[in-house]
């Protein structure tokens, strides 16, 4: 840690980071993507999107039908059990899920980093 | 006046950190976008910190004392939101290089137009989310120490304005971690105090209302008494599962973690900060129930029950920690949102230099505040979810459609956001305006996310076919997904080994 380091505002290295022009839009983003088309696998890429979006949207559905379940759930268990359900099932069932994703997110992207192999 | 105290020393103490964390800041060569730095533990607490607002530390405990135990449906929808946050925004979003929404859409779409309306929506969904805030703050201080409610509300904006310029954005991850931790502590732990000074006798009741109102004891939310309460339920948690997702002030946060990876991460850690929070409101709102029946007014619940239950020095002690607790969660959440306003006022709609950020915090604070004045007679919660609402029908449906879809067009992103933003604030104004009769139709106009998130999104994707994509766009969706060096966010001066 004995590195020297430049001392400059953070809106500055605000700035430097994003490439932004002098208002700090990231006028270089729009249209102009800075990495040549050529310099991505662009078929790896691609099965990376779609198995990510597969992903994506099988969570989604879980998430709907695990709402719909406890909502089920909770109106139809009788009485303070039915509380019970309102107040607390509902979130280990969530962490689950968005843990799960994550798991299988991170895989996918190793999967793809390693050799892109269209396994599903 | 010991409330009082507690609030001040709060208050201090945010400071005192904020300042803390701007030294921090300049010995540290990449703070800003920084914190990128900084162990994704602080940032899923700055994270909850930021969105454990006044809603969830009063509103939902009010509610649940007025309206019945399915309040907690908020609680759950909330929580739901960061599902879909981890699933199909947080990397995706941090590898865009993005800051904000507006960010996003110009990275997308390549349209400073586009921008512009994004700018336009951030301002209507913070404006929303600010209001129950200040009214939070006005009412708090009103019930510890008799400031009538506009002095309490004109004096938070200046306490909140006031902390955002000496710390600022740069240290707003520690002050916001602080919260978080407050907020736990201060609602928790006199939570726990109190289930045992209530006694048996009272603790009996919390659990088996007598002769309580059907209506009360099920666990479905009706707030208009409308006689559809599924129907409502599900409204609520439409609009605040998929309002979470388009929070501006949230997307913002991922931006300062070390990648894509962590981004995901943090979400999830945030789910378990949250399910620990949320199990207090519902102590505060079945004792609130038994101790405060028929409170005049229903959002400072939370901090009658302490007085109501254990009376004299142990009973005023505890009311002013739940007091500073609430008024943590007031700090938190508003410094975020204005900071996110005055970045959209200065640097998304006027283009203006960063040096405009000040006045930004300055206009949006006294605009947050006039608004709030009038709206001291409106439930913490149903504005709050008239923020969600508005985030569901507008952020929701660009940020899922330009992430995982590359057909989305400027023309589409432009319609989409015309309806969504018109249906939903055209719905919520309409319902107080119109003053109908409890039914079907009140409910799909006080809580219109049901149809209008549906809407918007078919308006986006509908009317993108009218539009060119255009030939980068395919690029600038793949590059959202690919970890590693393709992926513009995590370019810049961040050590090779620490991306994704």
């Amino acid at each position: 840690m004995n590195q020297r380091t430049r001392v400059t505002s953070p809106q500055t290295r605000l700035a430097q980071r994003r490439g932004s022009d002098a208002m700090g839009r990231l006028s270089h983003l729009a249209g102009r993507p800075p990495v040549p088309s050529s310099a991505i696998d662009l078929a790896a890429a691609e099965r990376a999107l779609r198995r990510q979006r597969r992903l994506a949207v099988r969570t989604a559905a879980g998430l709907l039908l695990a709402l719909a379940a406890l909502l089920a759930a909770a109106v139809l268990t009788p009485g303070r059990l039915g509380w019970a359900v309102l107040f607390f099932a509902p979130y280990p069932v969530l962490l689950a899920l968005a843990a799960a994703h994550v798991r299988r997110a991170e895989r996918i992207e190793d999967g793809h980093a390693a050799a892109p192999e269209d396994a599903a | 006046m010991l409330g009082l105290a507690a609030i001040g020393l709060v208050i201090a103490a945010s400071v005192a950190i904020g300042v803390w964390g701007v030294r921090a800041a300049r010995s540290t060569p990449d703070f800003l976008v920084a914190s990128r730095s900084i162990v994704p533990g602080w940032n899923a607490l700055a994270i909850a910190g930021e969105y454990v607002s006044a809603a969830s530390v009063l509103g939902l405990a009010g509610l649940l004392v007025k309206n019945g135990v399915g309040a907690m449906w908020y609680a759950v929808g909330f929580t739901a939101g960061y599902v879909l946050v981890a699933a199909l925004v947080a990397g995706p979003m941090r590898r865009s290089g993005a800051y904000t929404v507006p960010d996003f859409a110009e990275y997308r779409l390549g349209s400073p137009r586009i921008r512009r309306m994004c700018g336009l929506v951030v301002l209507v969904i913070m404006l929303l989310y600010l209001l129950p805030q200040f009214k939070a703050a006005g009412v708090v201080l009103e019930l510890v120490s008799g400031i009538p409610y506009w002095i309490g509300v004109i004096g938070a904006g200046l306490v909140v304005s006031s902390t955002i310029a000496v710390g600022g954005m740069r240290s707003a991850t520690y002050v916001q971690a602080f919260h978080y931790l407050v907020k736990l502590a201060f609602i928790a732990g006199p939570a726990v105090f109190l289930v045992v000074l209530a006694g048996a006798g009272r603790r009996e009741a919390a659990l088996h209302p007598v002769a309580a109102d059907p209506d009360w004891t099920r666990p479905l939310l009706d707030l208009d008494g409308s006689g559809h309460p599924l129907l409502a339920t599900v409204s609520v948690l439409v609009a605040t599962t998929l309002g979470a997702m388009g929070l501006p002030h949230v997307v913002m946060r991922f931006h300062t973690v070390a990648g894509a990876r962590a981004a995901r991460r943090v979400a999830v850690s945030v789910i378990v900060l949250l399910s620990v929070f949320y199990l207090f409101p519902v102590v505060y709102g079945l004792l609130g129930r038994v101790v405060t029946p028929d409170p005049e007014e229903t959002d400072v619940v939370p901090v009658l029950v302490p007085g109501a239950i254990a009376p004299g020095v142990l009973g005023a002690v505890l009311t002013a920690l739940v007091a500073a607790g609430a008024f943590a969660a007031f700090l938190s959440t508003s410094s975020g949102l204005l900071l996110a306003l005055a970045g959209g006022l200065s640097h998304d709609l006027f283009g203006g230099s960063l040096s405009r950020l000040r006045l930004g915090v300055a206009v949006g604070t006294a605009l947050a505040v006039a608004l709030s004045l009038p709206a001291a007679g409106v439930d913490i919660n149903v504005l709050v979810g008239w923020a969600f609402a508005v985030a569901a029908s507008t952020f929701c449906p660009l940020l899922t459609l330009g992430i995982w879809w590359r057909g989305l067009t400027e023309t589409g992103a432009a319609v989409g956001l015309l309806v969504g933003a018109g249906s939903s604030t055209g719905a919520a104004l309409a319902s107080v305006v119109l003053d109908l009769e409890p039914g079907v139709l009140s409910i799909l106009l006080s809580q219109p996310a049901l149809w209008t998130v549906p809407l918007a999104f078919l308006a986006m994707a509908g009317a993108s076919r009218f539009g060119t994509v255009p030939d980068w766009a395919g690029e600038a969706v793949l590059r959202l997904h690919v970890p590693g060096r393709y992926s513009t966010g995590d370019t810049g001066a961040i050590p090779r080994a620490r991306r994704d």
